[in-house]
């Protein structure tokens, strides 16, 4: 099964791999061989990539995923290891964040979406990186 | 000059190469979405009635030194925003580039706001931040359609000047309609993870970013390849008139050393 990740300006990995874990705009979603085409949202979180050598953890966010014939493409803006995330950018954002003020329900939305982004980055962090 | 322009291209090509892949895999999945019989209507697709406020938004490069590549942009864009107020449209002019910021300052033209930063490797994270800004002015009514003046690359040897409509994204339709009219046999029957609606109205503001960026990135490449061009001539240029003054140099020189021979060959014989 192959597993490939385009952003905007290059593609970042095209490999094959075993089994993969999704984060989908409501939680996570696995991917083993033999899927059905798919078509979905991503969210904020982790993309766990399993294969022979081990576990390979990426953090993404936002942007689509689609499943055809074993190939798994990721089309998302923003794709990085999870040991490259910095824990004080992800607390300035949270906290930037949370000090906009949302009045219409549109910023409200917006707003509630880049807290739990922030907090999935926060997590994410706490738990790989010691 | 010549050198340093040939590397650059090559990794400005590069970049605007792997944008390119993005673009037909989001079309796809929008050609996709057309074909689950969702009706593609979003806001940011339907083109308005009425069209009072336009954004235009001009690429030039940072640096001159590459031919006609500024003054062919800058001239579009003028004949644009003379035609614009002739139709009693409300112009905000953006410019990125500072050869473009100082034409517009030297003709004296209100500019809204001019950018200096992406030059000859836009990044995606502030093409994107831009096309926020545009999104939400369009979508909250104070901007009715935005339109850029670059320069579009074909292939190394044609680049020319134009005028996109971006906003509304009306085109990507047209796109998604041809592909869908030779592709529709092979279509794959997909599960939308939550609905299509969804998806599209998340795929069509990615879809604009990405049409920008690619804007960018054209730029940049048309950039590096006239300015390639130029000075491939400068550099011929400069060999045809080093070899001119050589040979005059060895004229001159030569004469001098006649002269010299004749005096010594005259001041022999008269002391004879």
């Amino acid at each position: 099964m192959k597993c490939i990740a385009v952003t905007p300006e290059k593609t970042v990995f095209d490999r094959e791999t075993q089994f993969i874990a999704l984060p989908l705009y409501d939680g996570e979603y696995g991917i083993a061989p033999g899927h059905t085409p798919v078509v979905g949202r991503l969210g904020a979180g982790e993309l766990r990539l399993t294969s022979g050598d081990g576990v390979e953890r990426w953090y993404v966010e936002g942007g689509f995923m689609e499943a055809k014939n074993d190939v798994i493409t990721i089309l998302t803006g923003r794709i990085v290891p999870v040991a490259d995330l910095k824990l004080s950018d992800a607390e300035a954002a949270l906290a930037s964040a949370r000090g906009k003020v949302a009045t219409r329900a549109q910023d409200v939305a917006d707003r509630a979406r880049q807290m739990e982004t922030a907090r999935n980055q926060i997590r994410l962090i706490k738990r790989h990186q010691k | 000059m010549e050198l340093v322009a040939n590397a650059q291209l090559r990794r400005a090509m590069e970049r605007a190469l792997a944008a390119d892949a993005y673009t037909k895999r989001i079309v796809s999945l929008v050609g996709d979405l057309a074909r689950t019989g969702l009706d593609l209507a979003n806001p940011l697709l339907v083109k308005r009635e009425q069209c009072q406020r336009v954004a235009v938004l001009v690429l030039t490069a940072n640096r001159g030194m590459c031919g006609g590549y500024n003054s062919s942009v800058l001239r579009l864009a003028q004949a644009r925003i003379k035609e614009l107020r002739a139709d009693d449209t409300d112009i905000e002019l953006y410019v990125s580039g500072k050869r473009g910021i100082s034409f517009m300052k030297y003709h004296r033209v209100p500019v809204e706001e001019s950018f200096d930063q992406f030059d000859h490797k836009p990044l995606f994270d502030d093409v994107s931040n831009l096309a926020n800004r545009y999104l939400e002015e369009y979508l909250s009514g104070k901007l009715d359609r935005l339109e850029v003046v670059y320069t579009k690359f074909l292939s190394l040897s044609k680049q020319y000047a134009t005028v996109e409509t971006l906003l509304p994204l009306s085109e990507m339709t047209d796109e998604v309609e041809q592909e869908s009219g030779s592709a529709s046999q092979l279509a794959t029957s997909y599960e939308f993870l939550p609905t299509p609606a969804s998806i599209l109205e998340e795929v069509v503001p990615m879809a604009f970013k990405v049409k920008l960026f690619k804007c960018f990135l054209d730029a940049a490449v048309s950039e590096q390849v006239s300015r390639m061009i130029a000075m491939k001539a400068a550099t011929e240029n400069a060999d045809g008139i080093i070899s001119n003054l050589t040979t005059t140099y060895n004229r001159a020189r030569q004469s001098q050393i006649t002269n010299e021979i004749i005096e010594v060959v005259s001041g022999a014989s008269a002391l004879e």
